[in-house]
């Protein structure tokens, strides 16, 4: 793919998020996060650190997790971008997102949406985790408040019910 | 897309091809630079540089010639833009990579690994915490660079030292790393267990004789100073030498005052210099424990 993208005169961009095509005049150095959430009015990602350290902007692009504060939208063109809206089929959680609840797990949600989107994608992969295992994954996705016993917890129930 | 398309007024340049990436930083010199995985460039704010959407960026993470990773019996080869993730990956079951594939696997966190690629963290001048600039000294690794005056290569040394006169109008294309029956190991020591920048970095390479002798080994640190250096003082002391981890540890601390630690945010210069012995000695005992 070849892309002129002009400063000044905004060349639309052309995105697919959660499986739909959408256009985003913004600079094409704009943070992925800041286009999903102004432009295109998805706000499960957060804008926290914006330095790749918290993990709250946390998307899938192009089936992997990335942190959208760091992903310039010009480069984000052409690729499929999954959000963490994209979990849940009509408004019903994802069966990890159900088990989050079921555990009580989520304090303020600041994290959450950008570790379900972590979470998503490792067990996936891993299936059976061990502790140690979550914790590795989630060495780039960090919470304040529950002190993460819990949420491995109940990462481990969800992964070993039967 | 031709060089005289790719002209100034453009923010984001995509390059699809080796000769396209170099002729719009060309056309576009002298203010053109070089995006790759962007986790540097874009972090530019809160480094409260200049306005970093001012600079006409020639993309270069989507060039499938930069994103190779060749292995043979004599060396690996990688493109520049291979990420962390996939250096890991590919390098991770190699016996002679180890220290290579830990710097890596280890750096920053898993999101950012997947991004982030070899290029970019060598070529980030400014970045002192770099886990690839020491693994791949000690590695022994050569840099091959290409401009619009043709390729050149150089020993990892001399293009460490000399960065920021050579990267400008220029593009890293590939790191060439020899192999051998080499033992290696990449020891960091983060603040917390993972996922933040590492205090200081020893990587070490050794070839090591049937009875133990040390008959080449090669250590750099990195993290301590604003660029990664090798260690001269201490590899002519273990070479020749059985690897004793007691002995490079009293080694290391009679002579870590030969570096100037840096200050910075997460941790003062002289613990930097401090924590070098200890890192020294876990390093000789991974060698050690290597087939
Ligand atoms: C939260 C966080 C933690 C991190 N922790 C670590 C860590 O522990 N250890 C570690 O080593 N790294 C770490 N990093 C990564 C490091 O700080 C850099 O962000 C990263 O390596 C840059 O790579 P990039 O591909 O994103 O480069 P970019 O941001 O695209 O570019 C960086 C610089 O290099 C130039 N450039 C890029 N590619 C080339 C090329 N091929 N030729 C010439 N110039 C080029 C660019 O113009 C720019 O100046 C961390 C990053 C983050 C965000
Ligand atoms: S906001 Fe992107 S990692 Fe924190
Ligand atoms: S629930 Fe508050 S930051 Fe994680």
């Amino acid at each position: 793919m070849t892309a002129m993208l002009p400063k000044g005169a905004a060349m639309p961009i052309a995105l697919n998020v959660n499986g739909e095509d959408r256009i985003t005049l913004s600079d094409p150095l704009t943070p992925l996060v800041d286009v999903l959430r102004d432009a295109l009015f998805l706000t499960g990602a957060k804008a926290v650190c914006r330095e790749g350290i918290c993990g709250a902007c946390t998307v899938m692009m192009d089936g992997k997790p990335v942190m959208s504060c760091l992903v310039p939208v010009g480069i984000a063109a052409g690729h499929d971008i999954r959000t963490a809206e994209a979990l849940s089929g009509e408004g019903e959680p994802s069966p990890l997102q159900r088990a989050m609840l079921d555990h009580d797990v989520v304090q303020c949600g600041m994290c959450f949406p950008g570790m379900m989107v972590t979470l998503t994608d490792f067990l996936e992969h891993t299936p059976e985790p061990t502790r140690e295992e979550i914790k590795a994954a989630l060495v780039g996705n960090i919470c304040r408040c529950t002190g993460y016993e819990r949420l491995i917890d109940a990462v481990l129930a969800f992964a070993h019910r039967d | 897309m031709t060089a005289s398309q790719a002209g100034d007024g453009q923010a984001l340049y995509v390059a699809t091809s080796l000769g396209d990436a170099v002729a719009a930083l060309a056309a576009r010199a002298p203010h053109a630079v070089p995006l790759a995985g962007a986790t540097w460039i874009m972090r530019a704010p809160i480094r409260q540089e200049r306005d970093h959407r001012a600079i006409p960026y020639v993309a270069i993470g989507a060039i499938d010639e930069l994103r190779r990773i060749d292995v043979n019996d004599h060396e690996i080869v990688i493109g520049a833009c291979a990420t962390h993730a996939e250096v890991a990956a590919r390098l991770g079951g190699l016996p002679d990579c180890r220290g290579l594939a830990a710097a890596a696997g280890n750096a920053a966190n898993p999101a950012i690994r997947r991004i982030a690629t070899i290029g970019g963290n060598l070529c980030a001048v400014k970045f002192a915490a770099s886990d690839f600039a020491p693994a791949l000294l000690a590695a022994g690794a050569r840099v091959e660079l290409l401009s619009a005056a043709g390729e050149r290569e150089l020993p990892m040394e001399r293009f460490l030292a000399n960065r920021s006169t050579l990267i400008p109008g220029s593009l890293l294309v590939r790191l060439v790393v020899p192999r051998g029956q080499m033992r290696s190991a990449h020891v960091r020591l983060p603040l917390r267990k993972a996922g933040d920048y590492p205090v200081a970095i020893v990587s070490m390479a050794a070839k090591l004789a049937p009875d133990g002798i040390a008959e080449e080994i090669c250590i750099a640190v990195g993290s301590v100073e604003p660029v990664a250096r090798r260690w001269p003082h201490l590899e002519s002391e273990m070479t020749g030498r059985k690897l004793d981890a007691d002995r490079a540890h009293a080694l290391a601390a009679a002579d870590a005052g030969s570096f100037s630690g840096r200050d910075a945010v997460e941790a003062p210069g002289w613990y930097r210099v401090q924590v070098l012995p200890a890192l020294v000695r876990r390093a000789v005992e991974i060698l050690q424990a290597q087939p």
